[in-house]
């Protein structure tokens, strides 16, 4: 699980079958004082997190999967909660 | 998923038959200087990379690419892959909050 803050989106017409449609965001890793502390990356977002909202990440694949109702996703990253 | 911009292509004269059809772009990691620049014509320090592409990628494009066993998932056969492209990026935005 990675703790990260929404910075930014990414819009796509063309990629794997189970990307379209999603909405992908920019997030960028952070400490627990909310400090960035490495490069960013892209995840899958079905919550609706706003901008600069930090987020709770998951990688496992397989979870994500089951989100995109698809078993040969190559996507990993998706956010699973939304930090208060 | 990392963001990434494609910098060339690489054409193999032998390879392994498990890649047919394949095509393979270089891409270097996007930062959050390459990502927050309108037009970031510097490429990051990070090391490049090779990653399997069949969405069509050329050289400029801004790509998304997954490493790692997951690149391997869209595939219904073994394949020796370590990244692959999968998506093209139309647009992106990214601001981090100024501290």
């Amino acid at each position: 699980m990675i703790l990260a803050r929404v910075d930014g989106h990414a819009v796509s017409s063309i990629g794997h079958p189970s990307l379209i449609g999603q909405t992908i965001v920019l997030c960028t890793p952070i400490d627990e004082a909310g400090v960035s502390v490495g490069n960013p990356f892209a995840a899958v977002d079905t919550m609706g997190a706003g901008r600069h909202a930090h987020v709770f990440i998951t990688t496992d694949g397989s979870w994500t999967q089951g989100t995109v109702h698809d078993d040969h996703s190559p996507i990993r990253n998706q956010i699973v909660g939304i930090v208060d | 998923m990392k963001p990434g911009k494609v910098i060339g292509t690489v054409t193999l004269g032998v390879r392994d038959p498990a890649f047919h059809g394949g095509r393979w772009v270089v891409i270097s990691p996007m930062g959050a200087d390459q990502l927050s620049a309108e037009n970031p014509s510097h490429v990051s320090s990070a090391w490049s990379l090779v990653a399997y592409d069949n969405l069509g990628a050329g050289v400029g494009d801004a790509v998304l690419y997954v490493e790692g066993a997951e690149a391997t998932q869209p595939f219904d056969h073994p394949l020796p892959l370590d990244a692959i492209t999968v998506a093209l990026l139309d647009s992106h935005q990214f601001s981090p909050p100024t501290e």
